[in-house]
């Protein structure tokens, strides 16, 4: 086990492809990243956002435009991919159909011309971490598309590298096993405290094992936090509505107080505990998650409108109207809360805390 | 390194680098093989076709025991050769072959004088005046026919160049094509000497011919088993094939044209930079002398001699009673092959 | 990283290094074999010894023969496309759309595998000793008198027969890829089989009809052989006549610019599949190999008419071949017929000069040929350099010219300084692994394509460089197309003859031209014994090579190597 992480760095980082007849395309802009030693790290976005460029930066299969690659202190920009001493776990898997899946694990090991008893070694311990051994003398097209993956893990793991990367490489396993692999991938991490950066566009995914997730979008960091940090605080509609379902409500700043905002909609009033500070008379959008906000029998509060109601076993979800916006709203518990039908009057209570606001007349505290 | 570390692949690999050498070894070793030739050989295009040449050079080799390696070809493809070759000769004797292409031969530049000892003995046909070649057995044409053809035909062997114009003959005459064989070019002055060489009616005659023709073959003998199997009902060959065709059983007829048929020497050459010039020189020398020309009776080989020493086989002799040999002036010939074969190309053979 | 190891590396060369290297290297043999003497063609027919003399030039392009016999090609390539074709998509769609028999699935299979690796002229002898004057069939069976087999119809049907399955081998996989459910599909909303056929499966067919229609095309512009015994004086062809042009006329020039005429429509064919074919996804030949064929796509009539046709075409092939063998163990075809090994015996004596010759420059170019298929492939496959695709094309363009311009100009670039390879086996050598290896080359671009990128980056990222990885991840996966060139090379070696009847001297010959001496002279039987031991050798060839080829990749069969 080695004892020393190794931190990752991007500084200012572009991704420029060329195309003759398409013009030029950035994938990824200026990208300012700071990996922390031993940190699993989850690029998170969409398809097309960039995050798995940066991966291929960092594993030297793609030469940024701009900017430079350190690995700990060291500038690794310009350095081959097969001198980075990158764990590197593919989407498909990239498994050698023509070698067994012992082989395959032993590849860099036999790269490196490591005697054979510690190849043989290595190579078993390795299976035996990923829950295959027994099965070295399998050819990969007999094995299962989880097992294949525990394969590839296996693999980038047993040449010891300083830094694990990986790109998606649940997306073509099932839902169930998903939930599995990604937990034994976090553990085995965690055990081996190697740098990872990880890359999926399922958000609960990047929310269960990540230390830090960044999201991208269109080439850029847009915000990057813990799961929590992203939740509770998005700096973006786009992170807000990416991360978890949310609200944008849109108001008007009425009034500002020492640890207090007033906030119209229509003509009702608002008010949040809040840090932030804006203008009054701004015109603001307010992040509130579904399950923030209660619905009840119709009283003196905000009055809004069942749009739809969906059963969902473990929750309801609502689809509110409240002046001439709609609002999801998600209410667990229903054998004990009320239940509204269709078209009934409710009345809408907002929360008090924990509500983030964006614009751009708006300025965050921390 | 380990010693018991192995290049593990689950798949063998057909070319290791050790194994590189060895590889390399193998292919270079035909090459190195081959470069080391025979002490005494000589190298030969030539004009003969194989059963002819083999014996008499075989010969040759038991009697002098200089080796001859030799390659056939038609007389147009081993003088194109030749000329190709003129910066980088391959071989030291032309063997065998029609005059007309020695002549040919000789204003391409492409031999060297030497006169054999027998030359003295030989008439001013049978040799060039410059001395760069020499006959070594004279071939007349002659008119073949298929016996089984002329009886559903009524027909007569044909004893006139007006006889092959016959209807009958229509899509049945094979003969050789002028482009690639010196018999071609034989027929085509044998026609223009008994046309006392006016072109146009000479012409006139063989795009009539044309008309009757199968087809051209590349080879002089190309169309002689044909005709010995009825394939085609005539045509126009060297007697030394035309006997060799009757000789293997075929039943056919042998005739010859009261205006008169040509006769072409067969001759042999030093090559121009030649390189076993003392052993090329004893080739040339025993061809043209008796020590090789009394060999064709006995083999079978229906070449009438150019030597005067020897006699000609009797049966030869007696088909040949009677048949009006006509001279062609091989150095008129020798000058206007060219243009008289692209007339030829041009007018007869694009004509059908 | 605190694990200690030896990291010795055996090939001390970085990586940008050996890459550039071998591709100076390849670039050095494409210019010295493939570009120099197309260029020393050019010039020799461009270029008089004065200077530029383009007067015989436009005279050779106005000659009324020479445009008689670019007519006469383009007319028999243009039937022999359509007919081939034709014939192929019939045996293509009887294979992959009805329900077949064994037997006729091996019969078929069998007989379409040997025009392909047949020497020249079996097909002419053939012909000529059954539909001639006297031939067996139009003779003796149907009593017909004087029948002329010399000319377009015969040269028309002896190329057809020998190329359709070229077109037959294009389509097949073509044909199974069609998806099943788009006919079905058809099928269940009423439309009758001649409607699914006509309407769905022969439009999806089409680029593929017209792939084949261009091969066929090429195949029989550059056709030197064929018709050289069965066009007879009436109808002559480009390639036939250059070759009489240079070996009768000693007319190099003349020679030279025929040629040239040949190059234009078959360089208009060349790019009219590379454009056919461009952006198009390759399926290679190892697909699905379904035993009996699940699909019923005609029935009843057309079923038995389709079947008929196929049995009956395979059916002359067999007598064809039956016809050669048994020309090979007679004394004299035609005129007497005893049993005899004669034949065989004079191709093993005097004939073993060539046949030793063609063995060594067949097994000595074969791997050559493999080794330099597999490297070009590789270089224009996957690698990212200015003028890749120039490297494509011209590595592409010895096997896309005919055999004859390829011959001659290899004849006239090298027969002097400053390098005289006339007179060798490397020039015997050269012109068949430079016009030969194309195959290997698409086969490796082609499988190359189904290998995804991400497999050399694993491999990268566990710390291979760019040879490491090519040897053992590229080389092992691209294997099938390193033995289809092997064995392409080594058939073609064995069976070509319009471009090397040029080369060949008096220190190398090979079977083939003998082949062509024999039937110029009619001696048929050592013609066809030279033949039938051309095609034994060929069979048991590709035999190996298919052996060596599944032991190779058959997983079962690797040593295990865990700690021995």
């Amino acid at each position: 086990m080695d004892a020393t992480s190794l931190g990752i760095k991007l500084d200012g980082v572009s991704a420029i492809f060329r195309h003759a007849r398409r013009g030029d395309v950035t994938a990824v802009r200026d990208l300012q990243l700071d990996i922390h030693p031993g940190e699993f790290l989850t690029l998170l976005g969409a398809s097309g956002c960039g995050k798995t460029t940066v991966l291929r930066m960092i594993g030297g299969f793609q030469k940024p435009s701009a900017g430079r690659v350190f690995f700990g202190s060291r500038d690794v920009t310009k350095q081959a991919a097969n001198r980075r001493d990158v764990g590197f776990v593919f989407q498909n898997y990239a498994l050698f159909p023509h070698l067994s899946v012992f082989e395959n694990v032993a590849y860099g090991l036999r790269v490196k011309r490591l005697p054979a008893d510690e190849i043989r070694l290595r190579v078993e311990d390795g299976l035996q971490q990923v829950g295959l051994a027994g099965l070295s003398d399998r050819m990969i097209s007999e094995l299962s598309g989880g097992q294949q993956q525990r394969v590839a893990l296996a693999r980038a793991i047993v040449i010891q590298p300083r830094v694990l990367l990986f790109d998606e490489p649940l997306s073509n396993l099932d839902a169930q096993l998903r939930v599995q692999m990604r937990s034994e991938i976090r553990r085995l991490q965690k055990e081996l405290k190697i740098t990872a950066v990880y890359v999926t566009h399922d958000q609960e995914e990047a929310m269960a094992i990540s230390d830090r997730i960044a999201i991208m979008n269109a080439g850029r960091i847009d915000q990057i936090g813990t799961a929590e940090q992203l939740y509770r605080r998005p700096v973006s509609p786009f992170v807000a509505t990416f991360l978890g379902e949310a609200n944008l409500v849109r108001c008007r700043i009425v009034d500002v107080a020492m640890d207090l905002l007033t906030l119209g909609i229509a003509d009702a009033r608002w008010s949040i505990s809040t840090h932030a500070r804006g203008l009054v008379g701004a015109e603001v959008e307010a992040v509130v998650r579904p399950e923030a906000i209660r619905l009840s029998e119709p009283q003196r509060g905000f009055p809004g409108q069942v749009v739809s109601s969906s059963y969902l076993g473990s929750k309801i979800e609502y689809l509110v109207r409240l002046g001439d916006q709609m609002l999801k709203v998600v209410q667990s518990d229903p054998t004990f809360g009320a239940r509204f039908a269709e078209g009934a009057e409710v009345e809408v209570t907002l929360p008090h805390v924990g509500v983030q606001l964006l614009g751009e007349a708006v300025h965050q505290s921390p | 390194m380990h010693a018991k570390e192995v290049e593990g692949n689950g798949v063998r690999l057909p070319l290791t680098i050790d194994r590189r050498s060895v590889v390399i070894g193998a292919v270079a070793a035909p090459f190195l093989l081959r470069g080391a030739s025979a002490a005494e050989a000589i190298r030969a295009y030539s004009i003969w076709p194989e059963n002819y040449a083999r014996p008499m050079l075989e010969a040759f080799e038991k009697a002098t025991g200089i080796h001859v390696n030799f390659v056939r070809f038609s007389s147009g493809e081993a003088l194109a050769r030749l000329i190709a070759e003129k910066g980088n000769p391959q071989v030291d004797v032309l063997f065998g072959g029609p005059v007309e292409t020695f002549t040919a031969g000789e204003d391409q530049g492409i031999f060297e004088a030497y006169t054999p000892p027998s030359a003295a003995d030989l008439p001013r046909r049978f040799k060039s005046e410059k001395g760069m070649w020499t006959a070594i057995a004279d071939d007349p044409l002659v008119f073949m026919t298929n016996t089984k053809f002329l009886e559903e035909h009524k027909l007569k062997p044909p004893a006139s160049w007006q006889d092959l114009l016959d209807p009958a003959y229509k899509g049945q005459l094979q003969m050789a094509d002028a482009r690639t064989s010196g018999t071609a070019v034989t027929r085509i002055f044998s026609i223009l000497q008994v046309n006392n060489r006016n072109e146009d009616a000479a012409f006139a005659y063989m795009k009539k011919l044309r008309q009757n023709i199968q087809v051209y073959t590349k080879s002089g003998g190309g169309g002689t088993v044909p005709v010995g199997l009825g394939q085609a009902g005539g045509g126009i060959f060297f007697i030394v094939d035309a006997l060799f065709t009757r000789q293997k059983g075929y039943d056919v007829q042998i005739s010859f044209p009261e205006e008169g048929i040509g006769s072409a020497a067969e001759c042999i050459a030093l090559v121009k930079g030649n390189k076993n010039t003392t052993e090329a020189k004893k080739l040339i020398d025993w061809a043209t002398s008796p020590d090789m020309q009394s060999q064709l009776a006995p083999a079978k080989i229906n070449f009438l001699p150019a030597h005067p020493k020897v006699a000609p086989d009797p049966t030869l002799a007696a088909i040949l009673k009677g048949a009006n040999i006509i001279e062609i002036d091989d150095k008129w010939a020798g000058e206007n092959r060219k243009r008289i074969v692209d007339r030829w190309v041009a007018e007869v053979l694009n004509a059908g | 990283m605190s694990i200690a190891f030896h990291e010795r590396r055996r090939f001390a060369l970085p990586d940008r290094v050996a890459r550039q290297g071998g591709l100076l290297l390849i670039w050095l043999l494409l210019l010295l074999f493939v570009v120099y003497p197309l260029a020393m063609l050019l010039q020799r027919a461009v270029l008089d010894d004065g200077g530029l003399s383009l007067g015989t030039l436009i005279g050779a392009l106005k000659s009324s023969s020479n445009l008689r016999a670019l007519r006469n090609s383009l007319e028999l390539a243009g039937l022999v496309g359509v007919a081939g074709t034709t014939i192929g998509f019939v045996f293509a769609f009887t294979v992959e759309r009805l329900r077949l028999g064994r037997t006729l699935r091996w019969l078929i299979d069998r007989s379409t595998f040997l025009p392909l690796i047949s020497p020249p002229f079996t097909t002419s002898i053939a012909i000529v000793f059954s539909f001639g004057p006297r031939g067996l069939i139009t003779h003796d069976l149907l009593g017909l008198q004087n029948v002329k087999v010399y000319g377009l119809a015969s040269t028309f049907a002896a190329e057809t027969l020998t190329y359709f399955p070229i077109a037959y081998l294009a389509l097949r996989p073509m044909l199974a890829s069609i998806s099943n459910s788009l006919e079905e599909a058809s099928f269940s909303l009423g439309a009758s089989r001649w409607r699914v056929f006509h309407t769905v499966t022969l439009p999806l067919a089409m680029p593929g009809l017209a792939n084949a229609f261009l091969l066929l095309f090429g195949c029989s512009l550059a056709d030197f052989a064929t018709p050289l015994i069965l066009a007879g004086s009436d109808f002559p062809v480009l390639p036939t006549e250059a070759y009489l042009q240079i070996t009768g006329m000693f007319d190099l020039r003349s020679g030279a610019i025929l040629s040239l005429l040949l190059l234009v429509p078959a360089g208009l064919v060349f790019l009219a599949q590379e454009w056919l074919v461009a952006g198009r996804s390759y399926t290679t030949v190892t697909g699905k190999a379904s035993a009996i064929s699940s699909r019923n796509s005609a029935s009843g009539i057309a079923a038995g008419c389709l079947l008929l046709f196929c049995a009956v075409t395979c059916g002359v092939i067999v007598y064809f071949y039956a016809l050669l063998f048994y020309a090979s163990i007679v004394q004299a075809f035609g005129a007497n017929h005893t049993l005899t090994l004669d034949h065989y015996r004079i191709i093993f004596s005097e004939g073993l000069p060539a046949i030793k010759d063609t063995m060594i420059i067949a097994l000595v170019g074969m791997p050559l040929g493999g080794l330099y298929g597999i490297a070009v492939g590789y270089l224009v496959g996957r690698g990212k350099f200015v003028g890749r695709k120039a490297m494509e094309l011209v590595s592409m363009l010895n096997y896309a010219l005919p055999g004859t311009i390829v011959g001659i100009a290899y004849l006239v670039a090298f027969n002097d300084k400053p390098l005289a390879l006339t007179g060798t086996a490397t020039i015997l050598i050269a012109c068949y692994v430079f016009r030969y290896s194309p195959t290997g080359i698409r086969t490796t671009i082609a499988l190359l394509q189904q290998i995804d990128r991400s497999m050399e980056e694993a491999s990268a990222s566990l710390g291979a460089g760019g040879y490491y990885t090519f040897r053992h991840v590229m080389l092992p996966l691209i294997m099938p197309a390193f033995f289809a060139g092997l064995g392409v090379v080594f058939i073609r070696s064995m069976t070509a003859i319009s471009a090397t009847i040029f080369l060949v001297s008096i220190n190398w010959t090979l079977i083939t031209v003998k082949i062509l001496e024999n039937m110029t002279e009619v001696a048929l039987g050592p013609a066809a014994a030279f033949s039938v031991f051309v095609i034994a050798v060929v069979l048991v060839v590709t035999e190996l090579l298919n052996r060596a080829l599944s032991y190779l990749t058959a997983p079962s069969l690797r040593i295990s190597r865990i700690g021995t």
